[in-house]
């Protein structure tokens, strides 16, 4: 089934709205390749005996094939199945029905393998009605009538609504059997029964085509409404468990990519029906395998899948895993750290694909400082760190880092978000004494089920005992239970208040079980500002709202709690979570801290445990959780053991092998840096700290107790959390434009590349050379030197600037010679009308010998000549003074505007190495922008 | 195609065979339309236009959908492009889709129907299908009902010496004295939803269908138990009718949101209301028939102009869908009621409610009779109110199941009540003992025993 799951909050409730596309996945929508049946050692058959005791029984038979390799493959496909006394009982493919009282066998041949079960048959005498619950509305639950996005949606569909995936019949026997003067159904002809007639497209039906009359919900529901729509009898036996076949663990290897599944149910008074018609299916991820709805798990790609088949309120999954030759693979046995290599190897192995190499020294010391600490590491650090040569200095690396006072102010932001540390939630004072609590608690690590216990148990004032601060963020019992059961449950459990879950076994009962825990604390303001004190109340019931049931409080695994009439029955929860053997307490917490390390969780998303959400290695969560438990929860040794690891220390770079892989931890994810991290790196980088409002000049963005202490632009675009829920997901980390902006040519990046005591102009101002400033550069941004090639581009960069002043210096003087030139052209010809104006004031008749005279060169004027010169000359000629007075105001201005223009002109005109420090902003910018800058790697 | 299917499918399309018989010109109406309703609408309608054709108008038949060909192309079989569809040969392009292949004789119909020139013998090519195709004949009721059916409207006759209910493709005739079966009036939809006496007792409308398929307000003489006229045909049911006091009106409230008044006797449509946003669930004349009020599954009560179809007041005090309403003996005020559990009281000047009256379940129909105001409820019960009032004078209980309908008979002071079991009881107004108690299932209860 092809589905969308999207959800939308709307006030306190989750809408999960589930799209489904087209119906049903049909097994002639694949193309299933025939069953290579090679030669079996043996065959089983599934079930070992089949006991079919009433008219509407069936059973499909699953027969798996074992080979000499060890290899297993289902051959239900290929195998021939015939009956011994087809007046007994018959088949239909790999389903036998039953026909007549008595037993008779089953042969099923295959491969040369040949397999006889017995066949029992009773009760066909007696008439076998249909159930309402399990027959019509399983049914209705299979064809997707009543999915949230149809007629199971709060308010359903073209006045038809159907209670989400059944799980209040009593609002379905109203809808199907009541309401609307019982309209839906016909027991006179019930294949005229609007309820058939929709779905079937034989009137017009807004969610178009959804059943044909051959799939097997038709019959069920035809028969149903044919025998007078009857309700169960409170009498009749109840499903208690739902059983598939085969169990988790199957593996099936190419050419095998088939699975038949049975699902049967299992009844209070003992029998045991099929249901693989009934159940309904889906995958946990279906580019690897899709099931169709007969129950017939399809592979498509290498990986594992969980296969969850839903059964009214039961749900129960079967991992299947689907591996294939690849070719030229050869597993070349990489050398393990811990157990934790072990584990991943072993999937990798089995997967066919190869880890990546180990990470460099550089890439390291990068990657371990911004997870355990959540900063950048110093020129000297990273220095001294590659030029250590003791062969354990990773190791020590990581034990330092875990002692510094940055690492639990670093995780103490991580729980903060969990915790929905902000001052509008807790106070502003409230907020640095749960902040300064939960720092104290990390730094001391403090074991986990002590942490846990004493945020689920804490009372009191919030001012004098912070962890209470834990039931004011929750601000009721509701808040509570959905709180609780995602941070330590991993549970999201918001959609249980309203209906049961409509993919998981949480139901709306366990809801307000688990309710009935925390219903007694009460939440009162003190007197004085932003205190509040935290109390149980010796009584209070809680009532589920749809039964109007009285809940006991109710443990998953452990069911409802008799005795709980004790003084906080918090502690009854809080000792049930810590025990060693809580499935669910150690596993969440384990899973938290690998997907802070590894950028993705075993589990993923990893506070969204489900059947439908498989860890991608269970063996690895097992044993990781294991080893937290063994530890005495201790998250240091967690973490130890994480980074110690060859897995997290792999190269980010993939091979031939594992490109395609992004779940099994064959190479490390590289990811965006938190908002956070972002900041305080480019801080570090150009050594110009953020300053927080009030709060101390040393605190890190890392290091913020809460988002809404100081509103930060920077940090907002680049995913910081509100905390206004505990999900994890809050924390965004989708790219967008806004991020761009900032980095091409934000404010915060300009500002700090400007700024005169910034790092590269610390070092300039130490006489430093470029070849030096650039590598303290690299060194501080990407924690290594330059490459050869990096280095040369940047100086290049950087001489570039020399020639580009060269050239401008050249221009400039051209220009200021060619505006002197046009001044001195403009000035002439006024010189001219200066001298032919003076010229009038002799007689006319000398005027041509004048100006012929003053026009020869000195030395070869006549006698004449001279004595005009030096009786006339003085007159008439033109001083500069003159011209300049005599410019009109057109050319006045011109000379005042090029003059100006020349003094521009001049001082433009710039000192080689002027624009080194340009330069330096440039190159300090890219190597901003790059994505080793940018990503975790 | 299973048996059921194809019944069905020859009743609606009975007229099919005459035709083919008399060797008459093709009618669309008579012959085409009803298969086309039948195999086509489902997909090419307003709510599906597969293909971007739809088939509920003759105008819409003959245009041309997405593959740039019309449906029918007169006298060409080649450029018809629904006929070829129809005839394919290819299963994956033969229409209707996913479905068995028409049989021969339809397809022949469209064969001679395009040859003789695809004519349309109706009067307005834009109009709904189901209102040009002829009014079907109805097939037999059961002649033993294997299960009750619920009883959604019941009704005196004029002298109150017949109970009639609504039963399966049929009305029951039951003596309200000891409660046996005096006749089945035959020839009605498959489910009865409303009942209205003419004022001279003599036309009995029931508005009735077949749900999601057809509805129809069928008026039928009562002495001769025979059909007089079909009026209103729709897509889904007919979910309230009403004769006016004056008996000149009838008002037709129907699945598809629509108030439809006919002049009576002629069945003359003079107005159609379209102001509901969903189903029209009751409807209720006022004394002197000026006025016209209905309640709606759109969670509204309304009240109109009768003469003029013009919306006077609406009213949202319910916030649930509206399902039964009468107008106050003294005509400023209307009750309604529906699955809020509640009778309101409002007035029309300024839709303020004024009063309401609780229930232990939703209510159906609310009869005013006179004085009394009648109500049948979820709560098993059938309740009798002074309408001046809405003072409760007495409750008739004993029903095992929702009683959907109820009916009063002034002058043999005679409660009758249907139950969505089938039970129909009749009650002595005087002094709320019951006088008779039946199952409108001719056949059933010997079935049953």
């Amino acid at each position: 089934m092809k589905m969308a799951v999207q959800g939308i909050r709307i006030g306190a409730f989750v809408i999960v709205a589930l799209a489904v596309a087209i119906g049903l996945t049909r097994a002639d929508d694949f193309k299933l390749e025939p069953v290579q049946v090679g030669e079996p050692q043996r065959i089983e058959v599934f079930p070992p005996v089949v006991n079919l005791a009433g008219v509407r029984e069936q059973m499909q038979l699953v027969v798996t094939g074992f080979y000499a390799d060890g290899s297993v493959q289902d051959l239900t496909r290929a195998a021939e199945f015939s009956s011994t006394n087809p007046e007994v009982f018959t088949l239909d493919g790999s389903v036998a029905h039953p026909k007549a009282d008595g037993s008779a066998d089953l042969k099923v041949s295959v491969g040369g393998q040949e397999s006889l079960i017995s066949v029992n048959v009773a009760n066909q005498g007696t008439p076998q009605k249909v159930s309402f619950e399990y027959g019509t509305l399983a049914a209705l639950s299979k064809q997707g009538c009543n999915a949230g996005a149809c007629h199971g949606s709060p308010s359903g569909k073209g006045g038809f609504r159907l209670s989400l995936r059944a799980f209040d019949p009593e609002l379905d026997k109203l809808t199907l059997i009541h309401e609307d003067f019982g309209r839906r159904t016909n027991s006179l002809e019930p294949a005229e029964s609007l309820l058939l007639l929709k779905p079937l497209m034989k009137v017009p039906h807004g969610g178009g085509l959804k059943m044909r009359t051959s799939d097997p919900a038709y019959a069920v529901i035809r028969d149903w409404i044919a025998e007078g729509c009857n309700l169960d009898p409170p009498e009749q036996a109840r499903c208690v468990k739902l059983q598939v076949y085969p169990p988790s663990g199957r593996l099936l290897k190419r050419p095998a990519h088939t699975q038949q599944l049975a699902v049967l149910a299992h009844y209070s008074d003992g029998s045991v029906r099929d249901v693989t018609e009934l159940a309904v299916y889906s995958s946990s991820d279906e580019a690897v395998a899709s099931i169709t709805e007969g129950g017939l798990v399809v592979g498509k790609d290498r990986g594992e899948a969980a296969v969850i088949v839903r059964y009214m309120e039961f749900i129960e999954s079967s991992f299947v895993t689907f591996i294939r030759d690849i070719e030229g693979f050869a597993w070349n046995n990489p050398p393990t750290n811990n157990y934790i290599d072990e584990a991943v190897d072993a999937k990798l192995q089995q997967l066919k694909f190869l880890p990546s190499s180990v990470c460099t020294d550089e890439e390291f010391i990068r990657r371990v400082y911004l997870d355990v600490i959540g900063i950048l590491p110093t020129v000297e650090e990273v220095q001294t760190f590659l030029a250590d040569e003791s062969s354990d200095k990773r190791a020590k690396q990581i034990d330092q880092l875990l002692e510094r006072p940055e690492f639990a102010k670093f995780w103490t932001l991580k729980w903060g978000d969990l915790l929905r540390l902000t001052s509008k939630q807790v106070g502003a004072d409230g907020v640095y004494k749960y902040h300064r609590w939960v720092e104290r608690a990390i730094a001391a690590n403090m074991p986990y089920d002590q942490f846990a216990n004493e945020l689920l148990t804490a009372r009191g004032s919030t001012h004098q005992n912070p962890p209470a601060n834990f039931y004011r963020t929750a601000t009721d019992t509701n808040d509570c239970v959905e709180t609780i059961s995602q941070v330590f449950l991993g549970a999201r459990l918001q959609c249980a208040k309203c209906h049961n879950h409509p993919f998981e076994r949480w139901t709306q009962d366990n809801y307000y079980g688990m309710a009935a825990f925390f219903n007694r604390v009460q939440r009162k303001n003190t007197p004085k500002p932003d205190e509040t004190f935290i109390w149980v109340s010796g009584k209070g019931e809680v009532t589920q709202p749809r039964t109007g049931k009285q809940m006991k409080p109710w443990l998953p695994g452990d069911g409802d709690v008799e005795n709980s009439e004790v003084d906080d029955r918090r502690g009854i929860f809080a000792e049930w979570l810590t025990r060693p053997d809580n499935p669910f307490f150690a596993k969440i917490e384990a899973n938290r801290i690998w997907s802070h390390l590894l950028g993705r969780g075993i589990v993923d998303p990893p506070d969204d445990f489900r059947d439908s959400n498989p860890p991608s290695n269970a063996a690895l969560l097992e044993s990781l959780s294991a080893d937290f438990v063994k530890s005495g929860f201790d998250r240091k040794h967690v973490i130890r053991t994480i980074l110690n690891s060859r897995t997290y220390q792999s190269s980010f770079e993939p091979n031939d092998f594992n490109k395609d892989d992004t779940k099994y931890f064959s190479h490390y994810q590289p990811r965006l840096l938190s908002a956070e991290q972002l900041l305080d790196a480019i801080c570090h980088v150009t050594a110009v700290p953020e300053k927080f409002g009030s709060l101390p000049s040393t605190t890190l963005a890392t290091q913020l107790p809460a988002p809404d202490l100081v509103k930060h632009e920077f940090l907002k675009i680049f995913g910081q959390p509100e905390r206004q829920t505990v999900c994890q997901c809050e924390r965004s980390s989708e790219s967008n434009l806004g991020m761009a902006i900032q980095f091409f040519n934000g404010p915060l990046i300009y500002n700090k590349l400007r700024d005169g005591n910034n790092r590269f102009r610390q070092l300039l101002d130490q006489q430093k050379q470029d070849q030096e400033i650039i590598t303290q550069l690299h060194l501080a941004a990407v924690n290594r030197p330059p490459t050869e090639k990096e280095l040369a581009a940047t100086m290049n960069h950087i001489s570039s600037k020399d020639e580009q002043i060269a050239q401008h210096n050249t221009e400039t003087d051209a220009k200021v010679a060619a505006m002197n030139k046009a001044i001195a052209d403009m000035r002439l010809t006024f010189e001219v009308k200066l001298f032919d104006a003076k010229l009038q004031s002799i007689p006319e008749s000398l005027r041509a010998d004048v100006k012929a005279a003053l026009a020869t060169e000195e030395g070869k004027r006549n006698e004449v000549q001279k004595y005009l010169v030096a009786k006339l000359g003085a007159s008439l000629s033109v001083s500069a003074d003159e011209v300049t007075n005599g410019l009109d105001e057109a050319a006045k201005k011109m000379v005042a505007d090029s003059t100006t223009q020349i003094a521009e002109l001049e001082k433009q005109k710039q000192a080689p190495g002027s624009r080194r420090i340009e330069a330096l902003e440039d190159v300090c910018w890219a190597l901003l922008n790059t994505n080793e800058f940018l990503f975790q790697h | 195609m299973n048996r059921t299917m194809l019944l069905l499918s020859l009743t609606l399309t009975l007229a099919v065979g005459l035709s083919a018989i008399a060797d008459e010109p093709v009618s669309f109406r008579k012959d085409l339309a009803p298969i086309l309703l039948d195999q086509c609408l489902a997909c090419h309608g307003p709510k599906k236009a597969e293909g971007g054709l739809r088939v509920d108008s003759f105008e819409r038949v003959t245009k041309e959908g997405d593959s740039g060909s019309p449906g029918f192309v007169a006298g060409d079989l080649e450029l018809s492009e629904a006929f070829r569809r129809m005839a394919s040969a290819d299963a994956d392009e033969r229409m209707p889709a996913e479905a068995d292949a028409l049989p021969a004789e339809q397809l022949a119909l469209f064969k001679r129907w395009i040859e003789e020139g695809a004519k349309f013998d109706g009067e307005d090519p834009a109009a709904d299908l189901i209102t040009i195709v002829p009014a079907p004949t109805h097939p037999e009721p059961p002649a033993a009902y294997r299960y009750a059916i619920p009883v959604a409207a019941v009704v005196f006759s004029h002298d109150g010496s017949e109970l009639i209910a609504g039963g399966y493709h049929e009305l029951t005739v039951w003596n309200p004295a000891d409660g046996s079966l005096i006749r089945r009036i035959k020839n009605v939809g498959q489910r009865t939803r409303a009942l209205s006496l003419s004022p001279d007792g003599t036309l009995l409308a029931v508005g009735c269908g077949a749900p999601g398929r057809l509805g129809e307000a069928r008026v039928f003489d009562v002495a001769k138990g025979e059909i007089v006229k079909v009026l209103s045909t729709t897509s889904d049911e007919v979910l309230d009718v009403a004769f006016s006091p004056q008996g000149d009106r009838l008002a037709v409230g129907a699945a598809d949101g629509a108030i439809r008044v006919f002049e009576m006797p002629s069945g003359k449509e003079q107005l159609s209301i379209t102001s509901h946003s969903d189903w029209v669930m009751a409807l209720a004349w006022n004394a002197d028939g000026s006025k016209l009020a209905s309640g709606s599954r759109d969670k509204t009560a309304k009240v109109f102009d009768a003469k003029t179809g013009e919306l006077l007041v609406t009213y949202s005090g319910h916030g649930e869908a509206v399902k039964g309403v009468a107008f106050h003996p003294e005509n400023n005020d209307v009750f309604s009621a529906g699955t809020d559990k509640k009778i309101h009281r409002w007035q029309i000047a300024d839709a303020k409610k004024i009063a309401d009256v609780a229930f232990g379940g939703e209510v159906f129909k609310l009869p005013l009779s006179g004085e009394f105001l009648f109500a049948s409820s979820a709560d098993k019960t059938v309740r009798q109110f002074e309408a001046k009032t809405q003072k409760q004078l007495r409750s008739f209980a004993g029903h095992q199941d929702w009683v959907l309908s109820v009916a009063f008979h002034a002058a043999t002071k005679r409660v009758a009540s249907g139950g969505f079991d089938g039970n129909v009881r009749i009650w002595n107004a005087e002094d709320g003992s019951e006088v008779a108690s039946l199952f409108a299932a001719p056949g059933y209860e010997t079935a049953a025993k």
